[in-house]
């Protein structure tokens, strides 16, 4: 498997968004592979298939039936095997509870769903180009939430 | 000590045992005088008798003498009875005195010495009459005897005559004494008498009036017990009496009917009242009326009776123990329905619940609405965006301008939905206050609003601000919002000028602190000079949607300062406008120190 592109999951329910993301995505042309699941459960079956490609970052949206984000974000903070897996998560809210939340559950980044498209792809190119590796361990509670 | 002793029943009683005394001594002084006066009568009537005994005496010698002499002259032997009869007569005459003086010595030895000078007179008698008999009168002898008899004749008038001077002296002697006696007794008696009468009068004059103001307590004390009938029907109270050492009860009529029965229509006695105690409370009220007994002292008790109509009622009972003069211990309670009070607690209890979670469903609801509206709108912009981006070129100038006016009012929309969000935050409750510095916070206010007070070139002049327990992003919301607000509603030839002053106030400074529990006020006014409004809408501006001017002049949601509102409503303070057109608006937030 090369890595000569960023592998990119985003688990969201709503099909706009999903479009939205890969449009921008498409657009951004920075050698991104990118795989959309529209629920939780669907999103875990596939992380939890042994042989599955794990991705560089995985966008969440929290606000999901079946298995909403929070419940996933929990899953893959308690296996090892996703150690090397960053988050975002990706909704359509900033509430204090949320953010404060997903903070202590072990999220990398809170990003609150721009209402352009424009900026929505400002965000994303800086998300992908942050090393999460590097940046886990400079995590603090003040610039969780992205502010572009 | 003393006046207070005169005023007790004591005293009274005390006059009333010297009365009897007193009256004892006198009914005793009288028999006295009475039996001295008996006697007094009684010594006269012996001197009476004595003096009459000596007369007879000396009558019935001359009655001897008189007919000796006749014999002496006739010698005839007739002439000698009244002689012979006399000798009889005087020796009655003598045993009757001798009974008479039997206790007076000095009489006794004078009648021995009259006996003798009798005798005397007697023997001389008869020698005379010896000579008689001979007719030897003429001798010298007889002469003699017969002068001898007349001397001793002589000596007797003179001892009877001493005899009786001397009664009729012990008479005279007694009269004195007994005289100087009855002249002060009865004086004695009477003014005793009198003195008694007074001692009973006073003591009767104290008892009346005793006794008027015992009738006065009486009716007093009959009005106030109908009072005290009246206020526990009304209040819902009943009283009772516990005698513990007699173990006898007494109830008021009212406590009869809390338990739901007439008056008296059932014995007095903790079994009878134990049949009304709701089952489940029998046992502790047993055992808190079994400990009342010991401590003599009944704390707050709880306990539910049941009506024989089945209804439960709550009593609360209180009692509390005092002893009387006869050292007899009593038991006073007193005892409450209280039903009425702990419905309406439950109701009230409730009702609260009920209010905090149609607060909390509301709350949520305002959440979840705007939250839930965000969505499609960001998605509408979003696609505006694209649209913008990639296809605005293929659009008329028509379609362009369509599309200006659909991303305008999509802005609006997201500034109301944000707007409103804020404004369902704006609930939040006493737990999240501290103590924070206004300065620090207006400081950060003016921080956020840096751009706009940049573009319209304004100046905020600010007092020092007071220290205070507050939801400090609420209080920094507020500041937001006003000078946030005076800027907006500037007039466009003057700069704005923001004056934020503060004072502390009394809560009769405005009408609206008069219902306040606080009673100072910290009063900040943020006074601008912008274009202000007609003073009629004064009060109308904060509640929410309110807008006094179009949308297209002024952008706005008509929430801001329903928001303003509420953070003051969260603070227990208040917030008032005052303005007029063309000069500016004052706004003033009071907030309790």
């Amino acid at each position: 498997m090369a890595s000569n592109y960023t592998h990119i999951i985003l688990a969201d329910d709503d099909e706009d968004d999903r479009m939205f993301f890969t449009d921008a995505f498409d657009e951004l042309k920075i050698g991104t592979k990118v795989a959309t699941f529209p629920d939780g459960i669907a999103l875990m079956d596939y992380l939890n298939q042994s042989d599955a490609e794990l991705p560089s970052i995985l966008f969440l949206d929290l606000n999901m039936p079946r298995k909403n984000g929070k419940e996933c974000l929990k899953e893959i903070r308690q296996n090892s095997r996703f150690n090397s897996v960053a988050v975002a998560i990706y909704s359509t809210s900033a509430s204090e509870e949320d953010i404060e939340d997903t903070f202590v559950q072990g999220a990398n980044v809170y990003i609150k769903k721009p209402s352009s498209f424009k900026k929505l792809k400002n965000v994303l190119s800086s998300v992908v180009a942050t090393n999460w590796q590097y940046e886990t361990s400079g995590l603090n509670r003040d610039n969780f939430l992205l502010r572009l | 000590m003393a006046a207070k002793f005169l005023k007790s029943a004591v005293f009274t009683k005390v006059i009333f045992v010297v009365s009897l005394f007193l009256i004892l001594f006198i009914a005793g002084l009288g028999y006295k005088h009475m039996t001295e006066v008996s006697e007094s009568q009684e010594s006269v009537m012996h001197t009476y008798k004595v003096n009459v005994e000596l007369e007879q005496i000396l009558s019935y010698l001359k009655d001897a003498e008189t007919g000796q002499r006749g014999f002496i002259i006739t010698q005839d032997s007739i002439y000698l009875e009244p002689f012979f009869e006399g000798r009889g007569k005087i020796n009655n005459t003598f045993a009757e005195l001798k009974q008479l003086t039997k206790d007076d010595r000095e009489q006794t030895e004078n009648l021995r010495l009259l006996n003798e000078l009798i005798e005397e007179r007697l023997e001389y008698f008869q020698i005379a009459s010896t000579y008689a008999l001979k007719d030897q009168t003429d001798l010298l002898r007889f002469k003699k005897v017969f002068f001898e008899g007349k001397m001793t004749m002589d000596a007797i008038r003179v001892k009877l005559n001493e005899m009786i001077l001397l009664e009729n002296e012990r008479l005279l002697k007694r009269k004195q004494a007994y005289e100087s006696i009855s002249n002060i007794t009865p004086l004695f008696l009477f003014g005793l008498i009198v003195f008694t009468l007074l001692l009973l009068y006073l003591s009767y004059a104290r008892i009346s009036v005793n006794l008027d103001k015992i009738t006065a307590s009486n009716k007093e004390l009959n009005v106030f017990k109908e009072l005290t009938n009246q206020s526990e029907m009304i209040n819902k109270h009943g009283s009772w009496r516990w005698n513990v050492n007699t173990d006898e009860f007494s109830f008021s009529d009212n406590l009869f009917r809390l338990l739901g029965e007439q008056p008296n229509s059932f014995a007095p006695t903790i079994e009878n009242f134990m049949r009304f105690v709701h089952p489940e409370d029998v046992e502790t009220l047993k055992d808190q009326v079994a400990q009342m007994k010991v401590d003599m002292d009944l704390p707050f008790i709880y306990y539910r009776v049941v009506h024989k109509n089945g209804t439960i009622r709550y009593l609360k009972a209180y009692g509390k123990s005092i002893m009387d003069t006869e050292g007899n211990v009593q038991l006073l309670g007193t005892t409450t329905d209280i039903t009425d009070e702990i419905d309406s607690f439950n109701a009230l209890q409730k009702r609260n619940k009920e209010l905090e979670l149609n607060n909390k469903e509301l709350a949520a609801f305002n959440y979840v609405a705007s939250h839930d509206l965000q969505e499609p709108l960001r998605k509408i912009q979003t696609f505006l965006s694209r649209l913008e981006d990639s296809e605005a070129t293929s659009l008329t100038e028509k379609g362009q301008t369509y599309m200006q006016r659909i991303n305008v009012a999509a802005s609006r929309m997201r500034l109301l939905i944000d707007d409103l969000l804020q404004y369902s935050r704006s609930s939040k409750s006493d737990e999240d206050k501290v103590p924070s510095d206004l300065n620090e916070l207006l400081q950060s206010a003016l921080i956020e609003l840096e751009e706009p007070i940049e573009n319209n070139q304004a100046e905020i002049v600010a007092d020092p601000l007071p220290e205070l327990q507050v939801v400090p992003f609420q209080i920094q919301q507020l500041f937001i919002n006003l000078i946030g607000n005076a800027l907006k509603y500037r007039k466009e030839e003057t700069a704005p000028v923001v004056r934020i002053q503060y004072s502390s106030v009394d809560k009769t400074d405005h009408p609206i602190l008069s219902q306040s529990v606080a009673e100072r006020f910290h009063k900040i006014d943020f006074k601008d000079n912008g274009i202000g409004f007609e003073s009629e809408y004064g009060e109308k501006i904060f509640t929410l949607f309110t807008r006094l001017h179009n949308k297209d002049e002024y952008s706005g949601t008509g929430i801001g300062l329903a928001i303003c509102r509420k953070i003051t409503d969260n603070h227990r303070g208040h917030i008032t406008a005052t303005a007029t057109p063309g000069s500016g608006a004052i706004f003033t937030i009071y907030l309790p120190e």
